[in-house]
This record gives C-alpha cells, sequence and structure tokens, in this order.
C-alpha cells in the first residue's frame, strides 16, 4: 500500500462541513453551518466525523470501533470497553499501572493512541487467566502477597509475565531491573520479585 | 488535548508530502515523549502523521556498518546480536533508559527527537524559552539541579535526556537524514545543538525532513567499555550525569579512546579533548583523572547544580576504571 | 478440630455479596488460611475502584486550576469552554448551585467554589463536565481566568528565620525536669535537621464519582480512609440527613493518609451532580495530586541532647517547626517520641507551624512521628559517635522502664529484645566503630539502627455477624481497606475464634450502610475493629452454646448442626467495642526498631540500601503474611523518605517543578533489597482480646534514621537534611 490508510483520515469537523453535501440540503449558508459546528448544533452529526474506525482485538475478541483520535488505548479500555483492570496511575508513562501487552509486548497503554493499535492483539489483565484458572503469575502473586492495596497489581502482574517471556528474570537483579517500570507505592517488591522468581524457576510456557 | 486530525501511511514520499503541506502536522513514531507532551498542553499539533508503519525497521550489516532504520525500537536495537556483540556500549545505554514498557515502543528517530525534561519547560504556566521564546528561563534562577553545565546560554540551561544519543554520539555514528531535496548524512555529533538564542530548536532536522536511518561503523570499542548512569534512583530516572567510556587498549597502552557525557548539556556531549589525551598512554587512575579534569574546561555551574562540577569528572574516571577493567 | 459439615457446596464459592454493582468474584482458586481474601479480585483485575463502576449516563468532570498562588479571581471566561463539543456545563463560584453548609462567611475548610479568594497556586476554581474525559479535558484548557495577584510566602525555610512571618504554636510546650539541661551536660549534640515536603501519592489517582437523584438522595464511590467519615462530611456540607447519603469504596488504591478527609474537589463533583442531575466522575491528575489532596509538610528540627561521659542522657530538648496553611490550619505529632522514649529526666519540646500559601497538609504514613524519629534517631546516634560508644549499647543503656511523660508503665515493651534479634540479623557485628573503615569495591559499607514507635489505640467500632446454618459467617463492618489486608485480619480473628475456614468468612467493608467504624489510620483498625470481631464470635459462640443446651444437644455441637436443629437459617448479632477502661493506666505504644545496611559510591555519591532488618514489636500478629507486608512496605517507604522524596516547589512562582512520578522519585524496584521482617510476636495484655497492636505506622516511623545513621558509619558524613541524595553526599 502506497497511499494514505483510506481507513485512518480523521477530518476537523469544519473541514467535513466544508466539503459535505448534507448540510447544504438543510439549505443553510455555509457561514451559518460552520457556526452551527462551533456551537455544536450539529453535535451528532460532528461527532461522527469526528472519529476514525479502529479495529483491533482485544483479550481475542474483535472490536470494530470508532473513536476519537486523541483516545489513549488506555481511555478506551477502561472508559469505553470497560476493562477496568488495567489502570491508571500517573497517565503519562511514568508507573507502569497500565501496563498490556500488544502483539505480546509489553507497552504502557496510556501513552498509545487507541487508533495507532490497528490491527493489533491486546491483551490486558482480564485475558490473562484461562476461564477460573488463574495464570501461574497471578496464582504466585496471591501466595507471595506481591500486593498490598492492588492497584498497581494488574500492570505488575502483566509486566512480570513480559519480563519472563522476554528471557529477563534470570536473577533478583535483572528481575528488580526489568520490572523497574511498574510502581508499587505500598512496597511490596521484594514479594513480587520472589512471585516471578518461583514462575520462571517453574518453567513451562507462561 | 484538541481532537486531532490522524493520518496513516505506509509511504516514505507519502509521509513526506503530508508534512511538508501542513506545518501544524508533526510525524508521530512510539509517541512516547510526543503524546506525554500533548496531554500537558506543550506540544499541539493539529494533525498528526502515523509512520510507524514505514519500513524503516531493519537493522542491516553493510561493509561493516550498521544501518539502523529510523523506527527500530529501543529494545529491539539493544536486543540485537551485532548490537550486543559489537557495541555493547550502546546495548547499555539503551537498557539503562526508560523501562521496559517505554522502550518496546520507543523508537531510534523518537529517542532523537525527544525533548528535555526541564521542569520548567513542562509546565505552560511557567517562563521557558524552549517552549515559548522570549518568556524566559526559568532554571537559570531556579531549580537547576538537573541542568546543564556546558554549552549552555542565557536563554536555556536544559539538557537532552537521551542515554542512546550518549552512546551513538561516542560510538561516532552518522544520521541519514530524508526530505524532498533528497538524502543528506550528518554526523551524529552535529545532529543536536546547542541552545545559544534559539532553544526552541532542538537539532538541526528541518521542517519537512525524516530521519531514516542511523549508520555506526564497527570500530573495536567492544571489549574495554562502560556505561555509567548517576542518578536518583537506581532505575526508572533520568540521569544526573552519564557517562559512556570505550577504549582500545593494545600493550597495555589506549591506543583509542570514546567518552562522551549525558546530563550535562543541551546535547550529547562528547569529550574530544579528553579522547584525545588518552591516545598512548596507560589506563591509570591518574591518567584518567587528568582527562577527566580536561573535560571539565569550560563547564559553569548554576548553583543547584554545582555538584555536577564534581560528580561528572568523578563519573568519567569511575567509567574509564570499569571500562579498563573489563574482559 | 471439627469438621465442617458443607451443605451447598456453590455458595461458599462468592466472597463478595452481589449488590448495587459490586463485585463477584469466583473463588474457585482455593486459597492458603493466610493468604489475601480479595487476593483474586486484586490479580485478576475484578476488584473494582472507585473510577470503575459503570453508572448510565456517566459524565466527566476535569478541574481547571489557578495559575497564581494568592489573589482574587476577577473573572472567569467560560464561553469558549461552554461551546465545545460535549460539554454540559462549567461549574465555578460564579454559577454554584446552593451548598447550605457553605453559606455561612469564612471560616475553615475551604468552601469550594463559595470564594473568589485563591488561596494557593493549583488550588481547583472550576470544573467542567463533559460527555467524554476527553471533551472535559480540552474544555477545561479553554477556560480564562483573569486574577487579581497579591503577594505571597511559600518558603517555608526564610520563613523560620524571618520575625515577620506568623507562626503558630502546634502544640503546648512540654517540659519535665530542667529546660535545655543539655546545655550543660558533660557531652552535648545540638543539631539542626531538615525534611521538604513529600507527597502520599497512592498509585490511585483520587476522585470521585458523585450521582445526587431527586429527593436529595446521593451516592458516591469514593476513594476513603473512611466511609463514614465521608458520609457525615457530606451530610454536613449539604445539609442532608445521612441516611440520604450511600457512599461506597470497597477498594481503595492506597491511602497513607491522604483519604482520611474528603477534599473540596469531592465536594465540588457532587455539587456538579446535583446541578445537571447526573452521575458526574472526577479523577484529578497525576500533578494534581500534589495540590488537592495535602502532603507531609515540611520541617525544621532543633534537637539538643545532652549525656554524661559514661553515655546516661541528662537532656533532651526538641524544638520543631513544620507547615501548614493560611486557609486552614495542621499540626501533628513531630515532637511526641521524644517526651517519653529515652531515660532522661529533663525533657522540654516546642512545635511550631507556619502557615504558608500552600496547599494544606494531612497526616501522612507515621505522622509527624515518621518527621521526628529522623530528627531525634539521628541526634542520638550523633551522641553515640561522640560518647565513641556503640549506638546499640547507648540505646539499650537509655531505655526507659515506663514512660516518663506519663508517669505510667508501658502495657507492653520489649525493645531490648527486638534490639538482640535485628542485630544479630543484619551482622551488627561487622559494623565498624570508625566511620568510613569499610571498603566493599568502590563502595563504603555502613550500618545503621533506629528506633519506631506509634501510639497504639482501640476505639470505637460496630460489627455485625450473621451466622448462617449453611456453615457461613458474614461479618459486616463500616471499616475500610486501604492496603493492610483488613478484610483478611478480620477474617482471621473470627476464623479462629470459631473454628470456621477462611473461605467460609465474607468481611464486608467499604459501605456507609453497614455497622459503624471508624476511619482507617493511626494504626488502630486491626485493634478497634478487630475488637468488635471478637465480641461478636465470642457472643455468637455463646448463643450457638446456649441454643446446644436448649435443644439437649452435646455442647460440642457444630453450629451448623445446632442452627438446624433449632430451624434457624441464621443468627446475628452486633457488637460495638469500646475504648478498654484499664488502658488508662498505661502507656500503649508499637515499637518497631530498624536496621539497615548502606553501601555508599566513594566516587559518585549514590547511596543504595542494601540491606534490611525491621523488627516489630506490636504485640500479637494476627495475620502473619499481611503484617509481613506491612512491614515491607513501610521499609520501601523509607527508603524513599531517607533517599529519594522530595517536592520542590519554585518558591517565586509557588508551583511545584516535580509534580510528577518521573521527577518526583519513589522507590521502584531496583531501589528495594531484599527485607527481613522479625516480629517479637508477644501478645499486649491490655490493649484489646486479640493482644495485637498496629504497625502501619511503625512499620515506616525511624526508617530513614537508619539510613542517615548507615551512611555516617559508611562515609563520616552527617547529612541532616532529606533526602540523602548523591550531591549532599559529594558536596558534605
Amino acid at each position: 500500500m502506497d497511499e494514505i490508510d483510506s481507513h485512518a483520515q480523521g477530518d476537523t469537523r469544519r473541514d467535513f462541513l466544508k466539503k459535505t453535501s448534507l448540510f447544504t440540503a438543510l439549505s443553510l449558508t455555509p457561514v451559518t453551518i460552520l457556526k452551527a459546528a462551533d456551537q455544536k448544533v450539529d453535535e451528532r452529526f460532528a461527532e461522527l466525523f469526528e472519529k476514525i474506525p479502529l479495529n483491533f482485538t482485544v483479550n481475542n475478541k474483535a472490536y470494530q470501533l470508532n473513536v476519537e483520535p486523541r483516545v489513549t488505548l488506555l481511555d478506551l479500555l477502561r472508559e469505553e470497553l470497560h476493562l477496568t483492570g488495567t489502570k491508571k496511575g500517573c497517565d503519562h508513562g511514568q508507573c507502569g499501572a497500565c501496563t498490556v501487552h500488544v502483539d505480546g509486548k509489553r507497552v504502557n497503554s496510556c501513552l498509545s493512541l487507541a487508533v495507532m493499535n490497528e490491527g493489533r492483539n491486546i491483551t490486558t489483565i482480564e485475558g490473562l487467566a484461562k476461564g477460573d484458572e488463574l495464570h501461574p503469575m497471578q496464582r504466585a502473586f496471591i501466595k507471595h502477597d506481591g500486593f498490598q492495596c492492588g492497584y498497581c497489581t494488574p500492570g505488575q502482574i502483566m509486566s512480570a509475565v513480559a519480563c519472563i517471556r522476554e528471557g529477563h528474570a534470570n536473577s533478583k537483579e535483572e528481575i528488580r531491573e526489568y520490572m523497574s517500570g511498574n510502581i508499587c507505592r505500598c512496597g511490596a517488591y521484594p514479594h513480587i520479585v520472589e512471585a516471578i522468581q518461583e514462575v520462571k524457576e517453574k518453567g513451562g510456557t507462561i | 488535548m484538541i481532537n486531532f486530525q490522524y493520518l496513516r501511511t505506509t509511504a516514505v514520499k507519502t509521509a513526506l508530502n503530508l508534512i511538508v503541506k501542513d506545518p501544524k502536522a508533526v510525524f508521530i513514531a512510539g509517541g512516547t515523549n510526543l503524546i506525554d507532551l500533548m496531554k500537558r498542553g506543550v506540544a499541539t499539533p493539529e494533525k498528526l502523521i502515523d509512520i510507524n508503519h514505514l519500513p524503516l525497521k531493519d537493522i542491516e550489516l553493510v561493509n561493516n556498518v550498521l544501518q539502523v532504520g529510523a523506527l527500530t525500537s529501543n529494545t529491539a536495537l539493544a536486543e540485537h546480536i551485532t548490537v550486543k556483540q559489537q557495541f555493547p556500549l550502546l546495548m547499555l545505554a539503551l537498557q539503562s533508559g526508560a523501562s521496559a514498557q517505554l522502550r518496546n515502543v520507543a523508537t531510534v528517530g523518537g529517542n532523537m527527537m525527544q525533548r528535555t525534561r526541564c521542569g520548567y519547560f513542562y509546565d505552560i504556566t511557567m517562563p521557558c524559552n524552549k517552549r515559548e521564546p522570549g518568556s524566559g528561563c526559568g532554571a537559570i534562577n531556579g531549580y537547576n539541579r538537573m541542568h546543564a553545565i556546558f554549552g549552555t546560554s542565557e536563554s536555556c540551561i536544559a539538557v537532552h535526556p537521551s542515554d542512546m544519543c550518549v552512546a551513538l554520539v561516542a560510538l561516532g555514528a552518522q544520521v541519514v537524514i530524508l526530505g524532498h531535496k533528497g538524502e543528506r548524512k550528518i554526523n551524529f555529533s552535529d545532529f543536536h545543538r546547542l541552545p545559544g538564542t534559539t532553544p526552541e530548536t532542538d537539532n538541526n532536522l528541518r521542517k519537512g525532513e525524516l530521519i531514516t536511518k542511523i549508520q555506526i561503523p564497527i570500530n573495536g570499542f567492544n571489549q574495554n567499555y562502560h556505561y555509567l548512569k548517576v542518578r536518583d534512583r537506581s532505575s526508572y530516572a533520568f540521569a544526573l550525569v552519564s557517562v559512556a567510556a570505550a577504549l582500545i587498549i593494545k600493550n597495555g597502552l589506549i591506543s583509542d579512546a570514546r567518552l562522551a557525557m549525558g546530563g550535562v548539556a543541551h546535547k550529547p556531549w562528547r569529550l574530544t579533548s579528553s579522547e584525545d589525551f588518552l591516545k598512548g598512554k596507560a589506563g591509570t587512575t591518574a591518567n584518567f583523572e587528568a582527562a577527566a579534569q580536561l573535560a571539565m574546561k569550560d563547564a559553569k555551574s548554576f548553583g543547584e547544580n554545582d555538584f555536577k562540577l564534581k560528580l561528572a569528572p568523578n563519573a568519567i574516571v569511575e567509567a574509564l576504571t570499569i571500562a579498563k577493567s573489563k574482559s | 478440630m471439627e469438621k465442617l459439615l458443607l451443605t451447598d457446596e456453590t455458595s461458599m464459592n462468592q466472597v463478595f455479596t452481589e449488590k448495587d454493582g459490586y463485585n463477584h468474584v469466583s473463588f474457585l482458586d482455593a486459597i492458603d488460611e493466610n493468604d489475601r481474601v480479595d487476593g483474586v479480585a486484586k490479580v485478576t483485575g475484578k476488584a473494582k475502584y472507585f473510577a470503575e463502576y459503570q453508572l448510565p449516563g456517566l459524565t466527566y468532570g476535569v478541574l481547571v486550576t489557578s495559575t497564581i498562588t494568592k489573589g482574587k479571581i476577577v473573572d472567569i471566561d467560560t464561553k469558549a469552554a461552554k461551546n465545545a463539543p460535549g460539554v454540559l456545563d462549567v461549574l465555578s463560584h460564579m454559577n454554584k448551585p446552593a451548598v447550605a453548609g457553605y453559606e455561612q462567611e469564612g471560616g475553615s475548610p475551604m468552601k469550594i467554589f463559595y470564594t473568589d479568594q485563591i488561596f494557593y497556586n493549583g488550588q481547583p476554581i472550576a470544573l467542567v463536565v463533559a460527555n467524554t474525559f476527553e471533551r472535559a479535558t480540552y474544555a477545561a484548557s479553554l477556560v480564562k481566568v483573569s486574577y487579581h495577584k497579591e503577594a505571597f510566602n511559600t518558603d517555608f525555610k526564610s520563613s523560620i528565620k524571618d520575625e515577620k512571618v506568623k507562626k503558630l504554636q502546634g502544640q503546648p510546650p512540654y517540659k519535665r525536669g530542667m529546660e535545655d539541661a543539655y546545655k550543660t551536660a558533660e557531652v552535648k549534640v545540638e543539631q539542626v535537621y531538615t525534611m521538604p515536603v513529600e507527597t502520599h501519592n497512592p498509585m490511585e489517582l483520587h476522585g470521585i464519582i458523585a450521582d445526587w437523584r431527586t429527593n436529595d438522595q446521593v451516592t458516591v464511590y469514593a476513594k476513603t480512609q473512611g466511609v463514614k467519615a465521608t458520609q457525615n462530611t457530606i451530610a454536613n456540607v449539604f445539609k442532608i440527613p445521612v441516611e440520604n447519603i450511600q457512599v461506597n469504596s470497597e477498594f481503595v488504591g492506597g491511602g497513607f493518609g491522604m483519604a482520611l478527609r474528603t477534599w473540596p474537589l469531592e465536594i465540588a463533583t457532587i455539587m456538579a451532580s446535583k446541578q445537571l442531575k447526573k452521575p458526574v466522575k472526577l479523577v484529578i491528575t497525576r500533578d494534581q495530586m500534589f495540590t488537592m489532596v495535602g502532603n507531609r509538610p515540611a520541617a525544621y528540627q532543633k534537637i539538643g541532647l545532652g549525656a554524661t561521659k559514661e553515655g546516661k542522657i541528662t537532656g533532651i530538648t526538641h524544638i520543631a517547626f513544620g507547615q501548614s496553611a493560611t486557609y486552614e490550619n495542621f499540626t501533628e505529632g513531630v515532637v511526641n517520641m521524644t517526651k517519653f522514649m529515652y531515660d532522661s529526666e529533663n525533657v522540654n519540646t516546642n512545635y511550631y507551624v507556619i502557615p504558608l500559601d500552600m496547599g494544606v497538609p494531612i497526616w501522612m504514613r507515621g505522622p509527624g512521628e515518621a518527621t521526628g524519629a529522623f530528627a531525634l534517631e539521628s541526634a542520638i546516634d550523633e551522641m553515640a559517635h561522640a560518647l565513641n560508644m556503640d549506638p546499640l549499647d547507648f540505646r539499650i543503656k537509655n531505655d526507659p522502664e515506663k514512660d516518663l511523660a506519663q508517669n505510667r508503665p508501658f502495657s507492653s515493651k520489649y525493645i531490648k529484645e527486638a534490639y538482640r534479634l535485628g542485630a544479630e540479623q543484619i551482622g551488627w557485628k561487622n559494623r565498624k566503630m570508625i566511620p568510613g573503615s569499610l571498603i566493599d569495591g568502590s563502595w563504603q559499607v555502613g550500618y545503621g539502627v533506629s528506633i519506631g514507635v506509634f501510639n497504639a489505640s482501640r476505639g470505637r467500632a460496630s460489627v455485625k455477624g450473621i451466622l448462617k446454618a449453611d456453615g457461613t459467617l458474614v461479618l459486616q463492618s463500616a471499616t475500610s481497606d486501604i492496603g493492610p489486608g483488613t478484610g483478611t485480619g478480620m477474617t482471621l480473628i473470627a476464623s479462629r475464634l470459631l473454628n470456621i475456614p477462611v473461605d467460609k468468612i465474607v468481611f464486608e467493608l467499604g459501605d456507609s450502610s453497614l455497622p459503624p467504624a471508624p476511619s482507617q489510620g493511626g494504626s488502630a483498625t486491626l485493634s478497634t475493629v478487630g475488637s468488635a470481631v471478637n465480641d461478636v464470635c465470642v457472643s455468637l459462640k455463646s448463643t450457638i452454646a446456649e441454643l446446644a443446651a436448649n435443644s439437649n444437644m452435646d455442647a460440642h455441637a457444630h453450629f451448623t448442626e445446632v442452627l438446624k436443629k433449632n430451624n434457624l437459617p441464621m443468627i446475628e448479632v452486633t457488637k460495638q467495642s469500646q475504648a478498654n477502661a484499664e488502658a488508662k493506666n498505661y502507656s500503649m505504644y508499637s515499637f518497631s526498631i530498624h536496621f539497615v545496611q548502606v553501601k555508599v559510591h566513594q566516587l559518585t555519591g549514590v547511596v543504595k540500601v542494601s540491606k534490611v532488618v525491621s523488627v516489630g514489636d506490636s504485640g500479637k500478629i494476627v495475620s502473619p503474611k499481611t503484617a509481613r507486608s506491612q512491614m515491607v512496605g513501610g521499609a520501601v517507604g523509607g527508603i524513599g523518605m531517607a533517599l529519594m522524596e522530595e517536592a520542590l516547589l519554585d518558591n517565586r512562582y509557588g508551583r511545584y517543578i516535580n509534580n510528577n512520578f518521573a521527577d518526583y522519585h519513589v522507590p521502584v524496584h531496583a531501589d528495594v533489597p531484599e527485607i527481613d521482617v522479625i516480629f517479637i510476636d508477644k501478645a499486649d495484655p491490655i490493649i484489646n482480646p486479640m493482644g495485637a497492636k498496629g504497625m502501619g505506622e511503625i512499620a515506616l516511623i525511624g526508617f530513614a534514621g537508619a539510613v542517615a545513621n548507615a551512611v555516617f558509619n559508611a562515609t563520616g558524613k552527617r547529612i541532616r537534611s532529606l533526602p540523602i541524595t548523591p550531591d549532599k553526599i559529594l558536596q558534605a
């Protein structure tokens, strides 16, 4: 494909109104239309054209959505898809609470625009367990009490799983370094490290 | 954040066409800095051109020069076999930056383009000549503990926050840039610039240009090397001072040396006079200390960052000592 | 052990009752007795925090904040914001709804949207409500505010010595014996210790969802350490009956003190919901967490310490300055421990607060005491060094047999044992008396010790117990769990008393309709609520025994059989725990001893805490796993306090410049070594039936002093100003 992705074009409302014929049918002068747009008279129409399509998969479920380009993956998950296991801790990539897997890699969903995830596979904490069976990392976190308030926990667990998959869990020191992007204010760090080390040492595919 | 327009393309040419047409358009790659800046109102682009699908992710070795696509993620670069073998200094620098999550997304080009972390730059109510030319500098008489000691100007004392760039400048990399007039190549050390009277301009990339590649020549600095990052906590923090050091030692003498610092200037700060001093000398503490003192020649501090005048040379000595002791 | 007869397996698998949007979590993964009862909910993402409740028609609020530090709002231009897509309203003092409790002029606390006064930079002054978060955020950026600026003062340091700056008495002066006796002592230490503003910054952002319905009924989903306190505040502000207010706060993503009060931003959101007749959600930003929800105030402390050459303390003077706000006052127990922690005939303390044009502080973990302990425990170490004594010997020599401030015995205190156990575990014998003499490569190694202490108390709380014929027990109390594991502790108490497995017990909390309990703070929840749980269980047990006797059953018959025999599906009882009458004859405290080993890099000044042993002397341990986590968490907080935490405010502008998680450093994984926790685990005979004292505060109190003492032992450099960053080491 050599051209601009036709599905990924968002027009500003003004741009849209300038070229649309829909509104001329309402026999308004262009100036009035633009004014109406600014005053959100036709909010419902405008809203449609400020959004662009997004097709992606979250926890093995395909979604076809229309989203504003400024919506982050984190806010989309929490506010639109109601997958609130992914947490907002800082909204600036400085705490790791929002960590999800995108095509298998851990990322901060707060610094990713939802529309940039077209065609991608997202896994959130809700997609980690198999039905009622906890993922080994979830189980290990419970066993080692790797949390207190629980707010950073989904991010820690998603990061911990990736840490092992990446091959960066070979010692306590390495785990600590590669988990440092996930802040825990309750201070459960030593227990998180123990949990990761146990899962790693048990081996197997996680 | 305004509801900007979002465009995506898979062709470099289209990307360049789009950016040239619109003065309020910017490229977005990983977005780990740009989205942050947009959330804070520091960057206010009206159009984002998503370049993540451009074919600029390859890493290949051609005639002993590693060609790194600008959209290579920091993780992919750090984990690449040639980087591990030939440029372990770069690997260490990459690994000491940000977090595993951010490195998975942040690109080589984006890392170069990231903006300063100065607190006055980030708060749109404060004076900052970089963000709002002419508004003054909050840092010069304010909190400047993290700020520059080299190459400062009366309008800006901010530092470039990258670790990767410090290693790349030490390794003598080159930057390949594509614009409408075609391709041009500049030395990595010439890519970033000093603030002077125009601190709003971080680097020498022109409007409408795109970084396409980094080239790093294989140079033998893969035995005696170290990247030392001194910071307020053990990880996930910007450098107070960082040092990239690499030596080639033959028959007990240093035949070639590379030294650069981060956290001390508006650009990654290469220490060529210290490098030259070390050539032909033995790797003794005395020589390292002399090289470090040479590096500090034009240093100037601003109060809160006075300690860097001591920390910087100490860090150079420590990095050289560790580099020397390797292998 | 009695075997439980299970009648209905499936109903056992529910940990949380289904009600009004509450969680419903399957417990198929059986837990170990000591695991957290809400562990599965937390590791699966099913635990719902306040911002995660989906209400029909939910709208989003975003705050506009002042960009000046002091003065008056002249005008708020909301035209552009109101015209922006999706915006429903912009609330401010210019158009707020009537709030009955705010009608009177002046007074404290700050009445949001009822004043045009600016008290500090970052003060919330308007709330934009829109149909999406993004639209509200954008519209908030369009609000234009004009001000009349006034001169302000945010400079704590220079205010201390500036006679023109008002100082308030934070606590009455205290004197025992001679004032400033240290001045005439054979050996004396006189030093000043300082601390910057710290911020709680729990991982969960603060905020609220408010849903004001017709007939002045309001439901809020809050982030609070006390649902009843939140309920009462809302009742007082809006002058509506308490029964009209439902506060839900089942999961709280950390608090550390900042959720001990209902902040103006919460009131603003409730106002908006009332005005718009829609549910409104407000989640503040991380930078707003630095200005709107309190902090640990900066402190300047002078300690004078006198001793005989033999190492007997003869006098302690502790003069402290803290910081407060101009629009509300705040004080804490900075000088408390100085009064009784050491065996000294002569002690005098004084504590002042300086009102500044900044947001009002609030208790932060180990409030006051953590601040005071850093100064006192550093000075104690300095004195030991001056005397050329091992600090442990010096401490033990001056350990008091009774509380000299109150002139009464301690209810229990095993400090000497704690010193011994901790010293053994950390390897204190490896410590060198001469600072700077233990080297490991490029690093200097040192050991430090410090003590932490916090009042142990037992307040009043009610718990309802419902014992069912199906073998389950439901306990209910309007207490909170901000992380320590309240539900887990209560479940364990009940499990042991009634011999019911933990997975058959449900402890419901975080709901204002449950029997009342105090806010979670001051390390008192386990003691207070646990006592009521104890009383409930004792009562249930005797009721079962009575029923068994009446129906001619064996005294050991299982309660399920007794209930069935009596055709009772359940029995229930509500008990209120009271403060203990005997307590007034004793001083009740929890204690901790922190031992740390640090490594200090000789060239870069980097300090790493390389080993930690924290010993808790907090009575009987009820819940060993969560108790350990509490102590570990306190040590991590202590590493932050000692080495990195500092909120920097530019006094020229009155604004914080590092108000984010990249620049305000809290410890990350790589900063934290393995942490050994030792519990004395001996029951306190006075405090409560469990013999358990609290530990949330003592886990942190004293820790920073231990680090500073270890840094001195490693380097010979005494850093008296927190945090101990590389620059301070290099420049010392």
